[in-house]
């Protein structure tokens, strides 16, 4: 019988038991576009907000007690402990739900939960971040630990596309990495509206065009499942292979721990064995499953 | 030489179960409801000995119910407040499962067991006692010696029962067991006659199960067949949806997680849910498995593929329920005799 621990020994159970999610609050909201919200909070226990921990990557399970629990990636920066964030677009019960909280609101969180962006892995590589609208969310807590400890890592291309100007999120980020003169970032959307000058077309061919060297890099990608699909080809075209292409998945989810069975990739759970996968792990599902 | 075995005469089961009840609750065959299931032994019934061949909603559901109350809450001036239910879970003992329904209960502990521990699941399983009872007259729509089994394997139950007559042998697997065989004050020595009858019962009982599948190489065959989608729809072409396969099934475990509110309380609450329902991997913006044919293969590849890739064991014990009881007769024997060997 196989017993994995994928908590990595890191459980921070409430009253013992998993499903139990501790009680958080809201500690700021931010408007990342007319869909999109930021929320950083705490847990409001205060042992539990010394103690937590994770990883870029992972992700929890936030209830709005009465409406329910979603999902969500933790897409802060474990480099940065302060408070954490995640970002929720307004989509469904839950993520409707969230965006009627402010400031003060109580959450309930559960986690951290997954697998995550293999860091020692990434030690002494170029690395090429390709994004999507909201899927920027995983790789920013990527990006803020890789640029915390800048030395490690060779080359940093950003790029990142939505679908009109208003749909770029995390602006301040973006203005940062802009100016950070050790970061190549190129921003884009697919119809850009008069007061827009910069790059249009979609994520993968802005790729294409940029064309980075396949050459000791790793591309990191996560958006929109279209723009996934149409972006792992573009790597192959540009000489990466299924071992150098990284993405993290989203599905519906439920326990978060691989056991309501509802997010399999075939044999694979998003939530258990993911939601990070490099492709040569899923590809061969991933044609027709997602 | 003397047989360790024991033996009871069937005119005593109700006294056992009435022994039995001292310290557990007893759970018996039940057609109670107007649909056979385990249900709480009324004191004094056990004419199922005379109709019971199995039950329509198997065991798990002692285990793991259809609905159960993960925890409670309520949110006063300092803010929420979470409260757990007792999970220490009563003792109860289910008398007469069948050894496709206690393999399908060995094939869920796996997945309750893995990494993260079911608090709900296991406080149940732990609390639970198996008395096993061997079947002599299978459905045709079993087939549980496909799948390296019989209709009166032990392996994962306490204690096994099997019908030799005006008797039932008694055999003890576990040690709790044996505690209990030890207890049982009705019980007589089984004799060498008694154990011969019992080998006799099982021949016959095994050459009962007609129905064979192959299932030899059936992952790889599934592996290399998954992206055929002529096959799988050519499956799912009768499949109604209506999830009665998956939710009878003793290994599905899917569930869902909601909440329900009322006054400022509420509670969450896990119920069963089945892969057959589109709503089951929707999102807001799309969903993987809103064609049938994609859930279809979902269920067929996960208990022949999926599980036997992360836990080296298919998850079907051939208890046929899904057969039997499928409102458009999809079978998966047949399903699984014409996967093509090659894409």
């Amino acid at each position: 019988m196989t017993v994995t621990d994928i908590s990595q020994g890191k459980r921070f159970l409430a009253q013992g038991n998993v499903y139990l999610p501790h009680i958080a609050v809201i500690e700021k909201v931010i408007d990342e576009t007319p869909g999109v919200r930021t929320f950083h909070f705490n847990f409001k226990d205060e042992k539990l907000r010394a103690e937590f921990t994770f990883e870029s990557g992972q992700f929890g399970e936030y209830s709005v007690f009465g409406v329910g629990e979603a999902p969500f990636c933790i897409s802060s920066s474990p480099t940065r402990r302060d408070h954490l964030e995640f970002a929720v677009q307004q989509v469904g019960r839950v993520t409707n739900a969230l965006h009627r909280l402010g400031v003060g609101a109580e959450i309930g969180f559960r986690g951290p939960y997954g697998n995550s962006f293999p860091m020692n892995f990434l030690e002494e590589k170029n690395l090429i971040f390709v994004a999507g609208g909201i899927g920027l969310a995983p790789l920013r807590s990527l990006i803020w630990n890789v640029l915390d400890n800048r030395n490690k890592y060779k080359k940093i291309d950003i790029i990142y596309g939505a679908r009109s100007p208003s749909d770029l999120c995390f602006k301040y980020d973006l203005d940062s990495w802009n100016k950070d003169k050790t970061v190549d970032m190129v921003t884009t959307v697919d119809k850009g509206d008069e007061s827009w000058t910069g790059r249009e077309g979609f994520v993968p061919q802005v790729l294409e065009q940029v064309a980075p060297p396949a050459q000791n890099a790793v591309a990191i990608v996560c958006g929109p499942p279209i723009m996934i699909r149409f972006t792992f080809p573009v790597l192959g075209k540009l000489g990466f292979t299924p071992e150098q292409m990284i993405t993290t998945l989203e599905k519906r989810m439920k326990c978060g721990i691989g056991k309501c069975g509802r997010c399999n990739v075939g044999n694979l759970y998003v939530c258990r064995d993911g939601p990070v996968f490099t492709y040569a792990q899923i590809k061969k599902f991933i044609s027709t499953e997602y | 030489m003397a047989s360790s075995n024991k033996k009871i005469n069937k005119k005593d089961i109700g006294k056992l179960l009435n022994e039995w009840s001292q310290e557990f609750t007893v759970f018996v065959p039940s057609r109670e409801t107007g649909t056979a299931t385990m249900a709480k032994w009324d004191g004094k019934d056990t004419s199922f000995l005379d109709w019971y061949r199995n039950t329509v909603v198997s065991p798990k559901a002692n285990i793991l119910p259809p609905m159960e109350e993960m925890f409670h809450f309520q949110k006063d001036k300092e803010g929420y407040h979470i409260e757990l239910p007792p999970l220490d879970g009563h003792k109860q003992l289910i008398f007469g499962i069948r050894p496709c329904d206690a393999n399908a209960l060995a094939i869920l502990d796996m997945t309750f067991n893995d990494s993260y521990e079911d608090p709900y699941y296991l406080s149940k399983r732990n609390n639970t006692i198996l008395i096993g009872l061997g079947c002599t007259n299978p459905y045709d729509s079993c087939f549980c010696t496909s799948l390296g089994s019989s209709p009166t394997d032990a392996t994962n139950v306490d204690l096994m029962l099997t019908d030799i007559g005006d008797e039932f042998l008694i055999e003890a697997i576990t040690d709790k067991g044996k505690e209990l065989m030890a207890n049982i004050s009705l019980a007589e020595e089984a004799t060498e006659a008694d154990e011969a009858k019992a080998k006799e019962a099982r021949e016959a009982a095994y050459n009962k199960v007609t129905r064979q599948l192959d299932i030899k190489n059936i992952d790889e065959k599934l592996l290399a067949s998954f992206d055929n989608q002529d096959y799988w729809e050519k499956i799912a072409a009768k499949c109604i949806s209506c999830g009665i396969c998956t939710l009878l099934c003793p290994t599905c475990y899917c569930f869902d997680i909601n909440d329900e509110l009322l006054k400022g309380q509420g509670a969450r609450f896990r119920s069963l849910d089945s892969c057959s329902f589109p709503v089951y991997t929707k999102m807001p913006m799309e969903n993987p498995r809103l064609e049938k044919w994609r859930r279809v293969r979902n269920k067929v590849c996960h208990k022949y593929e999926f599980y036997p890739m992360n836990f080296d064991v298919i998850a079907c014990t051939g208890c046929g329920r899904c057969i039997r009881l499928c409102p458009v007769n999809w079978d998966i024997t047949q399903t699984l005799d014409i996967v093509p060997a090659k894409a």
